[in-house]
């Protein structure tokens, strides 16, 4: 793992946040809390996977059974599978509040068995993702740690322990590798902005990378910029199509990012009122390549990209608007990844609440 | 007979046994359902301690959680972790903006908190309200991305920009969030639970009248600048003409004094944010001194001084303008 600059050690998780594989079974994960993207090797003991499907119901309620909570106190962050073996990774929030533990789980293809990952004594590497506070920006929330954290001041007569933390935060929303470059989408406490981060991996600096800010235009009319929700790299890694908390799907060329400065995007769909866009996840169907797109308010939408490559601008505001997509009545999926070459893995949640993992059949999306 | 109960165990809480035979098969599973349905086991280690064995969890108990532990697959005992009963003490301390009236675009709101909250609660704890109470559905913007602070004491809350976006489908359908003349309420319930699953000692509102569009640049160049007089510690202050976003506010602007030395001092936000001073350290030195605003400092409708929220292509005045800070220069009298 000396070839992608990790070293063992310990990876201090603070909080469970998105997830996403990078190259030779390396896992990103970032972590809002710490403000930092973690680079783990996982070591996945499975054998290579094949291209069966996996299903497993209630995985909310076996995760809390193995954890020792009940699923109300299992929050699924994100899910990932593995390139070769296929198991499942999941980023999990245990608990809440003051109780709250990020733990990374792994479900195996095989038996379905859940199994803790372990993230001390790892090969690791980590970058820092916060803001990089302006100069002038001193504000820092005081709080009084319970225990040893913070720093101790003077006042009076008294020693009391402080502890500084930054009032301005970002918050991961996703994350791809494409090519030696890990990309960060993150939604800002404070100002409204599209910035997509590049990290060069293996991380070369404690910083991280450049960012970049995505216009898009609606309608010919309108240009905006708004914090990207949910991303896809396609063909070959040489497009991104992103989805944004505003719901207009907009495409752009990967090679605009690396220009800096601004960038404008296509806006090739929208996906309607009321509605967020939750993940998108890529998949080849008789030779051709689709997106799929989770949304908080409509089924699962398939996306062909042909289509997308073939779409002009949206210039007038009319319905329906954009490329042609179909809506599978596929309801409550929250989490979409790439299992195998034949089938999509996706985390839905039922009228009840429970939470499923279920294989779709790419030949019949 | 087996004997189950609470117990420590090197340091660690665990359930202790005893009066089992040798080589029992002992599980524990969160929940009361003995069978539960094929779910693994509570993860952990059986140690041997004293006469007994104590099952050491490799995550903690959770505090409101029943726990049963089967013995060779038979229900042995059911142990509730209780909560402890603690006393209310956390508070909501401000509402942002505190401006009484907002533009119907208003974007972003935050809710201070006296101590580190519980994240995963905003959805069901926090609303937007009419007058008679009615929830004002759809106006926040549904995230499972709460946007907290490091110590989890500020929370953000976004109205759906989609339905502030002129030109995009959820504007057309379902419009503003909020309407002209109709005033709201943002609502924090009483059960939001702090960080310790503690609710708040008080539930909280802020009542808002709604205005109109705002829809212009945040304009340095139309502030009003009160200028101190030199050898006094009297505040530079400058009134902005319209609220502008409180956390922005706190870190956008900065005030340099002769050879662009940084002035520091007392930073304090005006009543309904419309205003900033700063009450210098030290007595303001004659010469050259500018207030230094950064671009992405924007108002409540997410306007900043660099561009318009959304930018009316056809619309000179929504030309985005530079993205280099913006000073505006005084002399202390």
């Amino acid at each position: 793992m000396g070839e992608f600059g990790l070293r063992r050690g310990r990876a201090d998780l603070r909080s469970a946040g998105p997830i996403t594989f990078g190259p030779a079974g390396i896992l990103f994960l970032a972590d809002n809390v710490a403000a930092k993207v973690f680079a783990v090797d996982v070591a996945d003991p499975g054998p290579v996977g094949g291209s069966e499907p996996f299903d497993l119901e209630d995985v909310d309620a076996r995760v809390g059974s193995f954890l020792g909570c009940e699923p109300g106190d299992v929050v699924i962050k994100d899910m990932a599978v593995h390139p070769l073996t296929h198991s499942v990774y999941l980023s999990v929030q245990r608990g809440h509040g003051e109780a709250a533990q990020p733990v990374l789980v792994r479900i195996g293809r095989l038996e379905g068995a859940v199994a803790d990952v372990p993230l001390e004594d790892v090969p690791l590497a980590e970058v820092a993702i916060g803001d990089a506070p302006a100069e002038d920006d001193e504000r820092l929330d005081i709080t009084l740690p319970l225990g040893e954290e913070g720093e101790e001041l003077q006042v009076g007569e008294r020693k009391i322990r402080i502890l500084r933390q930054p009032i301005r935060t970002s918050t991961v929303t996703d994350m791809a590798y494409v090519d030696g470059v890990l990309l960060v989408a993150g939604l800002s406490n404070e100002e409204f902005s599209s910035r997509l981060r590049r990290i060069p991996f293996p991380f070369r600096d404690k910083a991280a990378g450049s960012s970049l800010e995505i216009f898009h235009v609606s309608h010919g009319k309108w240009e905006t910029a708004a914090p990207i929700r949910a991303f896809v790299p396609y063909d070959g890694g040489a497009s991104i199509l992103a989805s944004y908390t505003c719901t207009p799907v907009v495409h752009f060329p990967l090679a605009d990012l690396t220009h800096g400065g601004k960038a404008v995007g296509r806006t090739v769909a929208e996906l309607g009122a009321v509605n967020q866009p939750l993940d998108m996840v890529s998949f080849v169907q008789e030779g051709q390549e689709y997106l799929l797109v989770a949304n908080s308010a409509h089924g699962l939408v398939k996306i062909a990209c042909r289509d997308i490559d073939g779409q002009l601008p949206l210039t007038e505001p009319k319905e329906p608007v954009g490329v042609p997509r179909e809506t599978k009545d596929l309801q409550g999926i929250r989490r979409l990844a790439h299992l195998n070459g034949s089938h999509v893995l996706v985390l839905q949640c039922d009228d009840a609440g429970r939470q499923h993992l279920r294989s779709l059949k790419t030949a019949s999306l | 007979m087996t004997e189950v109960s609470w117990s420590r165990s090197g340091g660690a809480d665990c359930i202790r046994l005893t009066g089992l035979r040798g080589g029992a098969d002992v599980q524990i599973r969160p929940g009361t359902a003995a069978a539960a349905g094929g779910r693994p086991p509570m993860a952990g280690r059986l140690v041997r301690d004293g006469a007994g064995l104590c099952f050491v969890p490799r995550f903690a108990f959770l505090d409101g959680t029943a726990y049963t532990v089967t013995v060779d697959g038979v229900a042995a005992a059911v142990l509730i972790r209780t909560r402890p009963d603690r006393p209310a003490t956390t508070e909501v301390t401000a509402i942002r903006p505190t401006a009484a009236e907002v533009p119907c675009n208003l974007l972003r709101l935050y809710v201070w908190f006296s101590a580190p909250m519980s994240e995963g609660y905003a959805a069901q704890h926090i609303r937007l309200a009419g007058d008679s109470g009615e929830v004002i559905a759809g106006a926040l913007l549904p995230g499972e991305h709460e946007l907290w602070d490091a110590s989890r004491r500020r929370l953000t809350l976004l109205l759906d920009p989609a339905r502030i976006k002129r030109g995009l489908a959820s504007h057309r359908d379902a419009g503003y969030p909020l309407r002209s003349g109709e005033p709201f309420r943002l609502v924090v319930d009483r059960g939001f639970p702090d960080a310790r699953g503690v609710p708040l000692r008080a539930g909280a509102e802020q009542r808002y009248q709604v205005g109109g569009e705002e829809r212009r640049h945040v304009d340095p160049g139309n502030w009003m600048l009160t200028v101190p007089a030199a050898g006094t510690s009297e505040p530079v202050q400058v009134a902005f003409g319209r609220p502008l976003d409180h956390g922005l506010l706190a870190r956008c602007l900065q005030v340099t004094g002769p050879g662009g030395r940084p002035v520091g001092g007392t930073v304090r936000i005006g009543p309904q944010e419309r205003s900033w001073q700063l009450v210098p350290g030290q007595v303001w030195e004659p010469g050259p001194h500018q207030l230094i605003a950064e671009p992405i400092l924007e108002d409540l409708a997410g306007n900043s001084v660099s561009r318009v929220f959304d930018r009316d292509l056809t619309s000179p005045e929504d030309q985005p303008r530079q993205a280099r800070p913006v000073t505006l220069p005084f002399h202390p009298r």
